[in-house]
């Protein structure tokens, strides 16, 4: 209901200040670029009509409504046409573990959620709740995952023009460990062998207890950290205690009461990041450090609060603790989104029968997780591969990741940046798209059938058949369309061993380094960006609708299961 | 069988009356000595809730079926005819006294059942009746005695109903007569701020020990046994508390006077220092407090409807309105929902480290959630000198009504960390404008956003407030302007003023200012339940082997030991983890064992271990409920944990 409330009062808004552009058309957002509007705007006729209202229930409409109706749906059409304009789109290089990457479009209303449902179209990873969204500031030396329900383009508005800044897809055990084993968080300070044995109705019922009743209970995290002193280079002890309105300090020689208790942050705004080498960057007692700053400050400021811990359990305690007190609630309604994604996915992917588990690649699937053996890591939306049997699988990234040699996933290293979306050049060029016109409007999200793991020297791409055996799905164009296909690139012709990730999108026609830098367009400059791949039309769904069928099947399945 | 003489003590027909006696046998059973009694009388009135008391064995003799020998009655038996509700003076967590008929026959868990019904309090199990420790000092201000508010009249009603039908609103019984109403408003609807002086008069526990001697103090009654066998007599006063800080489906719409009663002890639980919080939440529980009294009072209470309903139909038939509107063309609707414009000369103050520059003019402008400011208005169609994006920065007022300073205290954030900006307005009204327009753009608002005007009011009244407060003095001030010190603990009084306080709380006031009133009152509960000591009694306690007094809290889902040389938790066990506990009523004592052969025993030094017994099981009782799912309430299943060997 509330979001209905916003969302009327957001096109209000724009609408009010739409109509100051209005006025003065005087080029007063330079940001459209002609060919982004056209492709933005075409979906939105048909979108709109569909949300026409209904025509007045009773009898049959006279002219007059009949008129009056056409005309109310000519403003909403013409409101939605506005409200799409204004919609602020990025186009956002992630990076991913293997050190390719994935260039995708992500628009101002999109959460992390959805991005990251993109990203698992796009990846065949295992779509484990462990992978994030994360954002790496070198400078600063800081990285943090943001969390699903967060909206995306936000935070990465804040990044400078210049910004080394990253983003990166990647999983994060971490990042939902709080209610895999609730006790390591809530009862801390017991002995190690009960946190271990923990009995998973007892871990239920911590979850239960902190996070289903009326308020989030935070943890009752109290301890000496090292902060970083203002200006100064030491780092001085105090005694912290996180409550849910922020993070308090116990003044000298005053009592642990909470009435004595002295601010040290709020939440409100703020986000927590995790410092890396600071040992080395700011003198840091340990490298287990947390950093709470503005999320617009992106350089070195008195207004970042650095905290150091003893050792990596107590950063971890910390910041889940501080995640906790901010985000509450919704923290654990994306943990169950994000279950039921992963859930889902391994449900998909069993009953696909060509696949088969030998590449089982994700060691992160934790025993929390009721569903059966991790599956191949396929995205429904995925074509069936190559119906050869003795084919292997598709690798997933995971899978490339440990297999190549020479491919750490290094993060922060723009320039010796391991380009292996290049190595796709050996292959024969994708299956000839059809008249590249028509294919503009085709959504990206549809990829090309992944190459085989080996041998793939020998194979042609995609054979024939694959075309035959989905109906629903258009022949893979390449990824983004509008781009040609890339040159071959001679230097890596010899490195045809490592197994190729999941088709990247090629290169963008600048020299590598050049693009790697600015991950992150905003509207703003959006001259310098390659041209933009098509907006998605419709949500992907997998081939003829099975996918559909299948997730509320395992839906069914799921409750039935915990009716028991 | 012989009879015998058998005297008792017909209640109605007055205290000095002698005993009536009439003839009895032994194998008579209870219904025939009342149907005796009742003829020997000769009274006719209604005699169906009278019923037989013992006096020595201090038991009400229930069963009619049952002969006197069954009993064990004989001619020395002292008894006493009289009905079984009688009227009671009961206190509710608001400080309002209801006088109203409840039971004295059964246990007091059903008492309180039957109280709760009366009052449309769901969930019943969570409450309990308190007798209040003896006020000495009541002579003194005898004529100042609190007014009672009469339900004794309202007839009683059985049966549980989990979802009342609700007339208007509110119960049958409530809808009754326009007094009958007013009442049931002052059960539902939070009451004003007290005075400071109230507050600061009242007990306020300053330990741990001290709060674990409340428990002696104020002393729960026993759930198991009636209110006449612990020795409440009829017009007594008695407390309704809530007992079991484990509140359950919490339902805005049913539990208008649970919700309210709720907040009510949470609230004194606050001022009084129950519980320890930190000033910052000190400070928004002011501001909460402050929301809720001045939406409860002007808010028309429409107890039946959800509010978010009432919101959607109204945004959407606006929005019909003017998508139909006569003659509306799209330029005309996008007229319309244009801003408000917001333009003036203000001056400007940016703080840097080695300039002294002062204020400075400029014409600024409110535009989308960003001000731009212009050497002059003339200038103010070019390019500003500077343009400032609201969004994500922190605004805080400093405000100082008699000084005619109004100043507005931006820190904007920007790549290279905060700039602090000032603005100076000139007036109040400016101020309010201004100040509504920074904290709609701090949160990505508009100036469209339909909050704005409620924004600028909300603050104009913290700004009289401030006015008020610095001349004159607090006593009879209005509705309109409320003193500070009356939504903080008297600690506060005592560190800062009033208009010391006044920015404090409006600055976290700014944060809840746009809460109806449940999502306030639901927000104050929030914020209360996650205090790190919520929902603790502690009790003075010896353990076992131990030669010192230490402190037991009693949380609703874990026991806690406390040091009470240090004030420190020594050990948690959590009740999930509790094989069984058996209390030996002898020795007074304790015995728990925890899974992993952890045994535990203790005495109670400041309350009875019955308390104790029945507050552990009592939780472990409310634990159950989200399982069994079912509506009605195991009564049996609470007797049994809480009972002890006496109950059944």
């Amino acid at each position: 209901m509330a979001d209905l409330m916003a969302d009327l009062n957001a096109t209000e808004e724009k609408l009010a200040t739409e109509i100051e552009c209005l006025k003065a058309p005087s080029a007063s957002q330079p940001d459209f670029p002609p060919p982004r509007s056209s492709n933005v705007s075409t979906p939105v006729p048909s979108a709109a009509s569909s949300l026409a209202p209904p025509p007045p229930s009773g009898a049959k409409p006279t002219t007059e409504e009949i008129e009056a109706q056409m005309k109310a749906d000519k403003i909403k059409l013409a409101l939605e046409k506005l409200k799409e304009a204004k919609v602020k789109k990025l186009v956002v290089k992630v990076l991913m573990n293997d050190g390719s990457s994935k260039t995708l479009m992500v628009d101002e209303r999109q959460n992390v959620r959805e991005v990251l449902d993109n990203m698992f179209e796009k990846s065949h990873c295992d779509c484990n709740v462990n992978w994030s969204i994360c954002e790496t500031n070198p400078e600063l030396q800081l990285e943090r995952a943001f969390e699903d329900h967060e909206n995306l383009v936000d935070p990465l508005s804040a990044w400078t023009r210049d910004s080394e800044n990253k983003v990166l897809f990647q999983e994060r055990p971490e990042k939902y460990e709080v209610f895999k084993n609730p006790q390591n968080f809530y009862l801390w300070k017991k002995d190690k062998t009960t946190l271990r044995d923990m009995k998973d109705k007892d871990k239920e019922l911590l979850i239960q207890e902190n996070f289903c009743g009326t308020s989030i209970i935070v943890p009752d995290l109290e301890g000496v950290l090292h902060l970083r002193e203002d200006g100064k280079k030491s780092w001085k002890q105090r005694l912290f205690q996180l409550r849910a309105s922020g993070i308090y300090y116990v003044p000298k020689g005053k009592t642990k009461s909470s009435r004595d208790l002295v601010c040290f942050v709020q939440f409100d705004n703020v986000n927590v990041y995790y410092g890396k080498d600071f040992k080395s960057k700011y003198k840091a007692p340990t490298d287990f450090c947390f950093v709470l700053k503005h999320p617009q400050i992106q350089k070195e400021s008195q207004y970042i609060k650095y905290l150091c811990c003893d050792d990596i359990w107590t950063m971890n305690l910390w910041v889940t603790g501080i995640r906790i007190a901010k985000y509450g609630a919704s923290l654990y309604e994306n943990f169950k989104t994000a279950e039921i994604k992963a859930s889902n996915s391994v449900w998909t992917n069993r009953s696909t029968p060509s696949s088969s588990n030998q590449s089982t690649p994700s060691p992160t699937v934790k025993g929390s997780m009721t569903s059966p053996p991790p599956p191949p890591p396929l995205a429904e939306v995925l074509p069936p591969p190559p119906p050869d049997p003795v084919l292997p699988p598709p690798p997933p990234p995971m899978a490339a990741k440990t297999a190549s040699k020479p491919t750490p996933p290094k993060r922060n290293q723009p320039n010796n940046f391991p380009p292996p979306p290049l190595d796709m050049d050996n292959l024969p060029p994708p299956p000839p798209p059809p008249p590249t016109d028509d294919h503009l409007e085709a959504p990206p999200d549809f990829l090309p059938p992944p190459p085989p793991a080996t041998g793939f020297n020998s194979l042609p791409p995609p054979p024939p058949s694959f075309g035959g055996v989905d109906h629903s799905l258009p022949p893979p164009p390449p990824d983004p369309v509008s781009l040609p296909p890339p040159p071959p690139d001679p230097v890596f012709v010899a490195s045809g061993a490592p197994p190729p990730p999941p088709p990247p999108p090629p290169p963008p026609p600048a020299a590598p380094v050049a693009t790697l830098r600015p991950a992150v367009r905003t509207s703003g400059s959006l001259k310098k960006v390659p041209p933009a791949p098509p907006k998605r039309t419709a949500p992907t769904q997998g081939g003829g609708g099975g996918g559909d069928f299948m997730s509320e099947l395992m839906l069914a399945m799921r409750k039935k299961h915990a009716d028991q | 069988m012989a009879a015998w003489d058998l005297s008792v003590t017909v209640e109605d027909l007055g205290l000095d009356a002698p005993p009536v006696t009439i003839s009895v046998a032994s194998d008579l059973h209870i219904g025939g000595v009342i149907l005796k009694l009742v003829e020997k009388t000769q009274i006719k009135q209604d005699w169906s809730d009278h019923a037989l008391w013992w006096e020595q064995k201090q038991r009400w003799l229930l069963r009619t079926a049952w002969t006197l020998e069954k009993y064990g009655i004989h001619a020395d038996a002292k008894l006493v005819f009289m009905p079984q509700h009688k009227p009671l003076r009961l206190g509710l967590p608001n400080g309002i006294t209801l006088r109203l008929r409840v039971c004295f026959s059964n246990p007091v868990f059903q008492t309180v059942m039957g109280i709760c019904r009366m009052l449309n309090i769901r969930h019943p199990e969570e409450l309990s009746l308190l007798r209040p420790i003896e006020e000495k000092k009541k002579k003194k201000d005898k004529n100042l005695a609190p007014e009672i508010y009469d339900l004794t009249e309202v007839p009683l009603s059985s049966g549980t109903l989990s979802r009342p039908c609700l007339y208007n609103g509110m119960p049958a019984h409530f809808a009754d007569s326009p007094e009958m109403e007013a009442i049931y408003k002052m059960l539902s609807v939070s009451q004003p701020p007290p005075a400071p002086e109230v507050i600061a008069k009242q007990y306020r526990p300053a330990s741990v020990v001290d709060k674990a001697h409340i428990n002696g103090r104020y002393v729960w009654l026993d759930s198991s046994r009636c209110l006449l066998q612990q020795g409440i007599q009829e017009s007594d006063k008695l407390w309704l508390r809530f007992k079991y800080y484990a509140t359950y489906d919490m339902d805005s719409k049913y539990d208008a006077v649970r919700l309210t009663q709720l907040y009510e002890q949470a609230r004194w639980a606050i001022l009084l220092e129950d519980i320890d919080c930190t000033e910052e939440e000190m400070m928004l529980f002011g501001a909460l407090q402050y929301h809720i009294s001045k939406v409860a009072q002007s808010e028309p209470q429409i107890m039946s409807n959800n509010p978010a309903m009432d919101d959607l139909d109204s945004a959407l038939q606006s929005l019909e309105v003017k998508m139909e509107g006569e003659g509306s063309s799209a330029s005309d609707l996008l007229e319309n929902m244009t801003a408000p414009e917001l333009t003036d000369y203000l001056k400007i103050f940016r703080p840097k480290r080695l300039t002294l520059k002062g204020y400075k003019q400029y014409w600024f402008k409110f535009q989308d959630t960003s001000i731009s400011y212009f050497k002059s208005k003339e200038e103010s169609i070019g390019e500003p000198i500077q343009m400032i994006n609201l969004k994500g920065c922190e605004v805080a007022p400093d405000v100082n009504v008699a000084a005619q300073k109004f100043l507005i205290r931006l820190l904007i954030p920007a790549p290279e960390g905060m700039n602090e900006v000032y603005l100076r307005c000139e007036n109040e009204q400016q101020y309010a404008q201004w100040m509504a327009g920074c904290r709609l753009g701090s949160k990505g608002k508009t100036l469209a956003d339909s909050s704005f005007q409620s924004e600028i009011q909300s603050i104009r009244s913290f700004l009289a407030m401030q006015k008020t407060n610095s001349s004159s003095s607090s006593a009879n001030a209005s509705e309109e302007s409320i003193n500070t010190h009356s939504l903080v603990s008297p600690r506060y009084h005592k560190k800062y003023k009033p208009k010391q306080l006044t920015p404090r709380i409006l600055d976290a006031y700014q944060n809840v200012a746009q809460l109806s009133l449940t999502d306030a009152l639901m927000r104050f509960l929030q914020i209360w339940q996650a205090l790190p000591d919520f929902g603790l009694a502690y009790v003075v306690v010896r353990f076992k082997g131990s030669r010192k007094d230490e402190v037991l809290g009693i949380a609703p889902n874990r026991l806690i030991r406390i040091d009470l040389s240090v004030g420190d938790v020594v050990k948690t066990w959590r009740y999930n983890n509790m094989k069984q506990w058996n209390v030996n009523w002898d020795i007074r004592q304790m015995a728990i064992e925890f899974e992993g052969n952890v045994n535990i025993a203790f005495s109670c030094v400041t309350a009875d271990c019955k308390i104790v017994h029945e507050f552990i099981g009592g939780y472990i009782f409310m634990s159950t409920r989200s399982r069994e799912k079912s509506e009605t309430l195991n009564e049996e299943l609470f007797h049994k944990l809480t009972g002890g060997h006496e109950a059944l």
